[in-house]
């Protein structure tokens, strides 16, 4: 029962990142049409923007608002306008070429001008373990679990409750409409590339204490955000924060109850049985198909 | 196809023949392993250009010919029956991953076959029994057919120009076969398409059969080109690489994935002096041809073509009259 | 008269929305049926609860006394029942010739003789007829998305009947027609139906081109049937002029 508690607050604090990660995933794929196969990718990079700003003397706290801002002109404003935006008219599957291309891109740049070694990140708050029923739990996955909560029901609150927020759902959910209703889509779309920016550089700043800073962190990290959006619903914003916990907690789970060498096989198995029985997701809309 | 295009393709069928003569044993190498990975690359074309089914496991595919290979020549099956294994076990595989094309499309179904591909690489490094896991499979022999021995570099490459030739032929037969339309409807407007009479969902599951199948030809005779295998060769890098292959020559264009290998083969060579950089000037290159051709390379000399046609002829743009009849 | 097409009590709901409201009529061997309705009154849903394109929620079509009801539209298709959509559907990429063919393989042999048979499945010359008739010959290699919208409107119809079908069913071929072209596609569909005894049903919004192409109009409004009559009849029911202008 204790390592089952450890297990689940573990998974929760993974789940969160994936979370974060899901969750800016499909706000660029309601926008924008974008499946942003970089994303991973996006994950991966703050990390090393924060890195080279610690090597050329910043302290850790500066580096990372560094990093946050890096992050937002090269993953928000750069590839919203050099990448994705000349590429829209042609239709989903070119621009997915792209990303592909772009995921590429990156990976091998920091691997050639950085190092293609992990490199040790700072973690948040010092190592220690708390003892809870028993269990014991570390204080690395709390303060995880603590930030991206707090990002997430940030993140929601800004949605939901401001005008802005309310705009860019509306945009989220029907430009042509929310254009119609006078609201500024083009903006808007704008802002949820750098809300994604963002998102991604604070999924950074969690994940890479934990798995070190490696260029190809982004593979797995990239798969376990398209699960999460998948399984949690593509084009609800709670669907993906629903689909990233739930991926976490049972991946960790399964390479600890049934077999480690599959570890990877369960969330794609989740992921076929979802698309085939429920496509919208667990809770996510129906699109309509007209005829 | 007019009168030029088909002198380009007779010439470089010709310049196909003669140019190993000319190379080293690398260089051979080289083409040979064009000619088996533009074999998947056809494969995939059937599917994601002309019938328009998005699949990121031609790269599984491959894997899977590739080892059925290896475990049936090593367990003494001769090559050709190994062979047809590979490709009838692609073939049925292929079906049953169609299924789910009938229910999900684009980036869903991308996302199921990304799985799929996935799964498959788990299935190879982990079930060590059956395909030596991590450490693959060594030795594998390259046939001997009806007395002609290919395990020269030179041969072997004549067998797999000579297989590319027949698979090309078949392919070209299909697509020019009411099939063919078919599969163009399929991609362009299913519903439609099913309006008018066809049976979208045995085409649908055809048009991943066929283009699995090819993969795994593609993966018979990779196994016995390089001659040892390993799961990593068949991760969703191939099945990306595959996909680049076939959006950059042209999907969608018979010779599009001719090219596409073409240009993933051989520009890490030409890149050579830009040393480890090549695979960020080949992104960069495949991004900028995104945004200005979609349609690819094959494209893009399709639209260079039309340009000359019409500056030669001195008229405008061509477009049809809209006011008649 | 046999009926061709027979619906009985055809329902269709979307969420609380009645499309289709209890929908019974039958069209007869050789008439020119048309189906006449304000916008959002259910025409399109109907046939395509008819077609097999959307699965209606009760009620039984039948196809010359077979059971429908259910089946897919690949089916339904190949028992001679063809149609066109409401938006313009020929295929852009493929050739004038070849979206004909294409329209017509399908009712010739099966998978496998089209797989090795011949390239055109033997409709070449049906296909260069449709061609004629319908006065495209000089456009029979074109792309059909270089051809201008009335153009592919004519190809659009001229598919729906490659296949030689037993009944037609026609979504809006009118809309978005300019006049010249209207008449055109008007005197074409008549000289069709003239020399090939086909049954037509029409849905369409054009009142001259319904009236004086139909011999008999179905009136829908909110997903049922208010009036039927010659169109003379329907021109001065007073029902359908209320149901048109509203309350």
């Amino acid at each position: 029962m204790a390592s089952f508690i450890q297990l689940v607050v573990s998974g929760l604090a993974t789940g969160a990142i994936y979370a974060l990660v899901a969750v800016g995933f499909t706000l660029l794929w309601q926008t924008s049409q974008t499946i942003n196969f970089a994303q991973g990718e996006f994950v991966m990079l703050p990390a090393f923007f924060i890195l080279a700003s610690m090597n050329a003397g910043a302290p850790f706290w500066l580096a990372c608002l560094i990093g946050v801002a890096l992050s937002i002109l090269v993953l928000g404003v750069m590839f919203k306008f050099i990448v994705v935006d000349p590429m829209l008219k042609h239709g989903v599957l070119p621009l997915v070429i792209s990303t592909i291309a772009l995921a590429i891109l990156l990976k091998e740049t920091v691997k050639d001008f950085y190092s293609s070694q992990a490199q040790p990140f700072p973690a948040l708050v010092p190592a220690s373990d708390l003892h809870v029923f028993g269990a014991v739990v570390s204080t690395q996955s709390l303060a995880v679990l603590a930030v991206a909560i707090v990002t997430v029901v940030a993140l929601h609150l800004a949605l939901n409750k401001t005008r802005l927020g309310r705009m860019m759902q509306a945009t989220a959910q029907n430009s042509t409409l929310a254009q119609i209703l006078g609201v500024p889509v083009r903006r808007m779309v704008l802002y949820t590339f750098l809300v994604n920016a963002v998102l991604v550089a604070i999924a950074s700043i969690l994940i890479s204490p934990i798995y070190l800073a490696k260029f190809t962190n982004g593979e797995t990290l990239g798969m376990a955000a398209f699960l999460a959006a998948i399984i949690g619903g593509f084009n609800q914003v709670r669907g993906a924060i629903l689909g990233g916990f739930i991926l976490g907690v049972l991946d960790n789970l399964s390479a600890a109850y049934i077999s480690s060498q599959y570890r990877g096989a369960f969330p794609l198995l989740i992921l076929i049985v979802v698309i085939l029985l429920r496509p919208q997701g667990l809770v996510g809309r129906v699109e309509e198909r007209t005829v | 196809m007019n009168r030029a295009g088909a002198f380009a393709v007779g010439a470089a069928a010709v310049f196909a023949v003669v140019l190993p003569f000319f190379l080293k044993p690398f260089g051979i190498y080289l083409i040979s392993l064009w000619a088996v990975l533009t074999v998947a690359a056809i494969g995939l074309n059937l599917t994601l250009g002309y019938a328009g089914q998005v699949s990121l496991a031609q790269g599984a595919f491959v894997g899977i010919g590739a080892y059925v290979v290896a475990l049936l020549t090593q367990a003494g099956l001769p090559y050709p029956l190994a062979f047809l294994a590979a490709g009838a076990l692609c073939f049925a595989i292929g079906w049953l991953l169609g299924y789910p094309a009938l229910r999900v499309q684009h980036h869903y179904l991308a996302f199921v076959t990304l799985a799929f591909t996935t799964l498959v690489f788990l299935f190879l490094r982990n079930e060590e029994w059956l395909t030596g896991g991590i450490y693959g499979i060594n030795a594998i022999a390259r046939p001997t057919l009806l007395g002609w021995s290919t395990g020269k570099a030179l041969d072997f490459y004549f067998f797999c120009l000579g297989t590319l030739g027949v698979l090309a032929l078949a392919t070209w037969w299909m697509l020019r076969s009411p099939w063919g339309r078919a599969f163009v409807a399929l991609r362009e407007n299913p519903i439609r398409a099913l309006s008018l009479g066809l049976d979208t969902r045995r085409y649908t599951l055809m048009a991943f059969a066929f283009g699995s199948s090819l993969g795994g030809l593609s993966g018979a005779l990779f196994a016995p080109l390089v001659q040892f295998i390993e799961p990593s060769s068949f991760g969703l890098g191939r099945s990306f690489d595959l996909l680049l292959m076939v959006i950059v020559g042209g999907s969608g264009y018979f010779f599009g994935p001719f090219v596409g290998a073409l240009i993933s083969v051989l520009l890490p060579e030409w890149l050579r002096v830009t040393e480890g950089y090549y695979l960020i000037v080949y992104a960069a290159m495949v991004m900028v041809l995104m945004a200005f051709c979609p349609s690819g390379v094959i494209g893009l000399v399709e639209r260079a073509a039309k340009a000359v046609t019409r500056w030669r002829s001195g008229k405008p743009a061509l477009r049809p009259e809209s006011t008649s009849p | 008269m046999t009926a061709v097409l027979e619906v009985s009590n055809l329902r269709k709901h979307f969420g609380g929305i009645t499309a289709v409201d209890d929908v019974s009529f039958e069209v007869r061997d050789g008439e020119i049926l048309g189906i006449i309705g304000p916008n959002g009154s259910g025409k399109s849903t109907l046939f395509n609860c008819v077609l097999g394109q959307l699965t209606p929620d009760g009620g039984q079509v039948h196809v010359d006394g077979k059971p429908t009801t259910g089946m897919r539209p690949c089916d339904i298709n190949r028992l001679g029942v063809s149609r066109t959509f409401q938006l313009l559907q020929v295929f852009p990429q493929l050739s004038v010739r070849d979206n004909l063919i294409l329209a017509g393989q399908e009712h010739q042999g099966s998978m496998h003789t089209r797989l090795v048979g011949r390239a055109d499945a033997g409709l070449g010359p049906a296909a260069d007829q449709m061609i004629e008739f319908f006065r495209l010959s000089h456009l029979a290699g074109e792309q059909a998305g270089l051809l201008s919208y009335g153009q592919q409107k004519l190809l659009d119809a001229a598919m729906a009947f490659m296949a030689g079908p037993r009944l037609v069913l026609l979504d809006e071929p009118a809309g978005g027609v300019n006049l010249t072209m209207l008449g055109h596609l008007r005197e074409r569909l008549q000289a069709y139906h003239a020399e090939r005894k086909a049954t037509f049903v029409v849905i369409e919004h054009q009142m001259e081109f319904v009236m004086a192409l139909c011999t008999r109009v179905l009136v829908l409004a909110q997903g049922r049937i208010i009036a039927e009559g010659t169109p003379q009849e329907i021109r001065r029911d007073p029902v359908v002029i209320e149901a048109y202008l509203g309350h």
